[in-house]
């Protein structure tokens, strides 16, 4: 009921929800008058397309947070968008939700558009019941009388395993992952057309966070929406996503269909990542990566992997490795995979 | 606190007019410190004369100069409310901080003389206090007993503000970071209170402008101290309306109207800026 | 006493919660008792539902809830009995924390280096400066950061990774024997999920601090722990060695977190797309082109 009217069935895969294209996103600090710039994002691209949940997983600190704050539009400053553009489908031509008026941002947010951020718990108002603050945001683009609302509230708090009770409760008297899911919620109960998440499930046990996967995907399944999905659980984009992409150092590494991804990684990066996965039953001892993490202040010349890649070459010091198909739909940065060779 | 001010200037209309009003009238109570005339002295210029060069704003029927008489009385009545806000705000502070960090016995003890005062009226007890000390009663006195009344609603929100910031983790890295209450209440929560404090003074004084002026024009203040509510007082002593001397009510009423504009105009303006209905979509910064 | 680092004994916490009217009672932690000896550092695996207690049990274990019913006691001091600055200081020195959301962890309003001298200062003694600048860069080296990343920053400008591991860098300066960590890799890369966690075992082997690892994730808590607890609603449901308890779990709420692990493999891309689906599949749902 909620489908959106003007999403024309036709050029589904012609035009993607979203492209992203080139996107520089810094940090600008100036210190004692010297101006520092923290290249989070630097220079990446990928398309959402509609109806699918891309993944975006990588290193700690590797600009994720940055990428999703500024497809969002949430840019304070330090951050600064430096370069690049990111065109939506529903608000074409302005290049980012930074460039358009807010009239227009009005009219897109919950609605259109709707982003769960990291630490998504804070968005609930601490000095006010958890019902004030859904009557607060999500009243307003529903409607309809207050009784109806409520039990539409008290459904949708179902799927993620909340009882109505929380309604009456503080976020302080919570659990983590209870408020965490009242955020999800939150943020899911006007049926979005795109849904931005930032880490939505890292406080929910692995059976509630099975169903809270299972209340995404069969809302993102009921309207046909798109969902941009941020999490370090290997497990959760094995379990949900359609593509995925690895992240390292501000830039993209690798892009490819999730069974690509786990069955067939190919950078570097990517293959120690899904290598120091610990299982259950499995004793043998994993390492996390070597070396120092990337300064992004400073980052390494080249392939910003060079110094803690166990394939490095002359090559990889001096010049930036791009985005290569090396499979239809697989797309790899970095010379070595792209000149054929594998480890 | 710096930044915050800063963002209010530039982004919220409201905050700017409301400085530039509470600007003027703070000028004018400025300006008292150069009056060619003491503010007691009465019959100093020809009576009842109505505004024009010499005289801006007119005199009175007591041979005053409604402007150096005006500015007189918003000083005293801007330091009254300013007393008013200053003790009930480091009562509340306290009162709030303690009970909302502490909680426990303490808390219920704090919270139920709190309820005892928001519930005992205030205007019977002023009135009361007035037959009882006659002409001993002085502003400053009067003042104290207000800021005992001034301090209880505030308390209870800095109460509420600090009992949820006492839940957040970073609380306890602080405390396991081997700080002292005092310490953390000072240096961790007290920024957050900040913008309820300064938005509460503006409100409290207001409050207690608006309820010093009633007692006076009703005569149940000492009259002799030039406020705004004083100068009413006299003019209607005067009849001045009747007499068609409207100059003499009308500029202190103005002023006064202009310093509650100004004052809740900034009061409204941060707690705009302070909602944390904002707080949804601003990521990325400290609030 | 007797070689216990830490004894929990029967302890119950109950919360009231809700309006005037619709008050209700909630147990969140059901006469709860485990034991942690002395000399024998040890990693104690906590896991369990969303809401079943864990953090509450944390808290009462770092004395900042106190329970309901049952008595706590720390190297034979019983919990309750803390007071006056002085005995709190020399429970901190103990005892530390390591919290669930890195990004709630510091004050927003604060530089994080704050938090790391101050700790410094007051646990170890020694108030000079300039050393107290060389342990908190050595403890930042531990966790594989250093002071002049960390240096003039707000917890805004750093990383929910870069921010757990300097919250676990200012537990480590206290020197403390016990570590009570409420889900402290939930928001890093698995990569370095494998450095801290390696990292708490480095802890355990070579500093002998005994730690206590609230998780969501079961196979890190294979990975690490020597003994696990399984909560649900209030009460630990299983206990004991953490091999033997996630190989073959008994209790059936232990077998169905078992079942419920997503793997980090793709076997068959059919199944990805209808696991776990509660609601009606629409009809209009787009087709799906990968
Ligand atoms: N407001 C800021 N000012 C300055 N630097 C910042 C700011 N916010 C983030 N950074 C820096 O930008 C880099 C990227 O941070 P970001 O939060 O995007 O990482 P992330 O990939 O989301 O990491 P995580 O998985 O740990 O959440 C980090 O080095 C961080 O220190
Ligand atoms: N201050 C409080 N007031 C009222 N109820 C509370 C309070 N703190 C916790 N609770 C309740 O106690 C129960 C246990 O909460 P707790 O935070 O210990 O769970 P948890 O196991 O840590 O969950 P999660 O895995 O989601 O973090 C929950 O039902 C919660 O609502
Ligand atoms: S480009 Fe070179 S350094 Fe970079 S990942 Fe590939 S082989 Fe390693
Ligand atoms: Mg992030
Ligand atoms: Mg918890």
């Amino acid at each position: 009921m909620h489908a959106d009217a003007e999403q024309p069935q036709r050029d589904q895969d012609a035009q993607p929800l979203l492209s992203v294209r080139d996107l520089q996103a810094y940090y600008q600090t100036s210190h004692a008058g010297v101006r520092r710039g923290i290249r989070a994002v630097d220079g990446v691209s990928f398309a959402v397309r509609r109806g699918e949940i891309y993944g975006l997983a990588g290193e700690s600190s590797s600009g994720k947070t940055t990428l999703i704050k500024s497809i969002a539009g949430a840019i304070r400053p330090p951050l600064e968008i430096v370069g690049g553009s990111m065109e939506f489908a529903f608000l074409p031509g302005y290049g980012g939700l930074h460039r358009a008026p807010p009239a227009e941002l009005e009219r897109i947010r919950w609605r259109h558009l709707s982003y769960i951020m990291q630490g998504s718990m804070n968005v609930l108002n601490p000095v006010r019941r958890v019902r004030s603050s859904f009557v607060d945001f999500a009243y307003p683009h529903i409607g309809g009388s207050r009784r109806r609302f409520e039990q539409q509230v008290i459904a949708h708090l179902a799927r993620v395993k909340l009882d109505p009770s929380v309604l009456a409760a503080f976020p302080h008297e919570l659990s983590g992952g209870m408020r965490q899911r009242a955020a999800l919620a939150l943020a899911t109960i006007c049926r979005p057309g795109f849904i931005i998440a930032d880490e939505p499930t890292t406080a929910l046990d692995v059976v509630v966070q099975k169903e809270v996967l299972g209340m995404l995907r069969g809302i993102q399944r009921e309207t046909g929406s798109s969902v941009l999905f941020v999490t370090h659980d290997m497990g959760v984009h094995a379990h949900i996503t359609d593509r995925l992409a690895i992240m390292y150092a501000g830039r993209l590494v690798e892009e490819a269909a999730t069974t690509e991804i786990f069955g067939n990684p190919l950078h570097p990066y990517t293959r120690h990542l899904i290598s120091s996965l610990p299982r259950i039953g499995d004793d043998a001892p994993r390492q996390g990566l070597g070396g120092a993490p990337p300064n992004l202040a400073d980052p390494p010349s080249g392939c910003r992997f060079h110094p803690r890649c166990p394939l490095a070459r002359e090559i990889c010091r001096r010049e930036i490795p791009v985005m290569g198909e090396s499979a239809p739909g697989h797309r790899v940065a970095c010379f070595a995979v792209n000149q054929g060779e594998r480890a | 606190m710096a930044v915050f001010l800063r963002d209010l200037l530039r982004y919220r209309a409201e905050f700017r007019i409301g400085v530039a009003l509470v600007a003027a009238v703070l000028l004018l109570s400025v300006l008292a410190s150069f009056s060619p005339y003491p503010p007691d002295s009465v019959y100093v210029v020809p009576p009842d004369l109505p505004p024009s060069l010499t005289y801006w704003f007119g005199t009175t029927s007591r041979g005053q100069d409604v402007f150096w008489q005006l500015s007189f009385a918003i000083r005293n009545t801007l330091l009254f409310g300013g007393t008013v806000a200053l003790v009930s705000r480091l009562v509340a502070l306290a009162v709030g901080l303690i009970s909302g960090y502490k909680g426990g016995w303490l808390d219920r003890v704090l919270m139920s003389v709190n309820d005892t005062f928001i519930v005992i009226p205030l205007l019977p007890i002023l009135v009361l206090f007035y037959f009882v000390m006659r002409d001993r009663i002085s502003w400053l006195m009067l003042a104290l007993i207000m800021a005992c009344f001034g301090w209880a609603y505030d308390a209870r929100l800095i109460r509420s503000v600090v009992m949820s910031l006492r839940q957040r983790e970073f609380t306890q890295t602080s405390l396991f970071s081997g700080m002292s209450t005092r310490q953390i209440l000072t240096e961790e929560h007290l920024p957050y209170v900040m913008p309820i404090l300064f938005s509460t003074t503006m409100n409290n004084m207001v409050w207690s402008i608006g309820l010093e002026v009633t007692l006076a024009v009703l005569g149940f203040t000492d009259i002799n101290t030039p406020t705004i509510g004083g100068m009413i007082y006299w003019a209607n002593q005067h009849t001045a309306m009747v007499a068609g001397i409207w100059w003499w009510i009308a500029f202190p009423t103005i002023t006064v109207i202009m310093a509650f504009i100004g004052l809740f105009l900034l009061a409204v303006s941060v707690n705009a800026h302070i909602d944390p209905r904002s707080r949804l979509w601003s990521v990325g910064g400290a609030s | 006493m007797n070689g216990l680092l830490l004894d929990v004994r029967e302890v119950s916490k109950t919360f009231t919660r809700g309006g005037l009217l619709s008050r209700e009672t909630i147990v969140a932690v059901n006469k709860v008792s485990f034991q942690l000896a002395v000399g024998r550092p040890e990693i104690l695996a906590i896991i369990g539902e969303s809401g079943s207690g864990k953090t509450t049990l944390a808290r009462m274990i770092l004395n900042t809830e106190t329970p309901t019913s049952g008595r706590l006691l720390l190297d034979g001091t019983d919990l309750a009995a803390i007071s006056g600055s002085g005995s709190r200081r020399a429970f901190m020195h103990k005892v530390q924390p390591i919290f669930q959301n890195p990004f709630e962890s510091f004050n927003p309003l604060k530089r994080v280096e704050r938090y790391l001298l101050m700790t410094r200062r007051r646990f170890s003694g020694t108030a000079e400066e300039s050393t107290a600048a060389a342990a908190v860069d050595a403890a930042l080296h531990k966790v594989g950061l250093s002071l002049k990343e960390v240096s003039d920053r707000y917890p805004h400008e750093l990383s929910g990774g870069q921010l757990q591991r300097v919250a676990i860098a200012r537990a480590l300066l206290a020197e403390p024997k016990l570590i009570v960590a409420d889900e402290p890799v939930s928001m890093i890369d698995a990569s370095l999920r494998m450095s801290i966690v390696n990292l708490f075992k480095t802890l355990r082997d070579d500093l002998g601090i005994s730690i206590i690892y609230v998780t969501h994730d079961l196979a890190t808590a294979y990975y690490i722990s020597d003994r696990i607890m399984i909560m649900q609603k209030g009460s630990v449901v299983e206990s004991g060695d953490a091999r033997t308890v996630l190989k073959a779990p008994r209790h059936p709420y232990t077998q169905q977190l078992r079942e419920a692990v997503l793997l980090p493999e793709v076997s068959d891309p059919a199944a990805n797309v209808t696991h776990g689906i509660n609601g009606p599949i629409s009809p209009a749902a787009p087709e799906r082109t990968t």
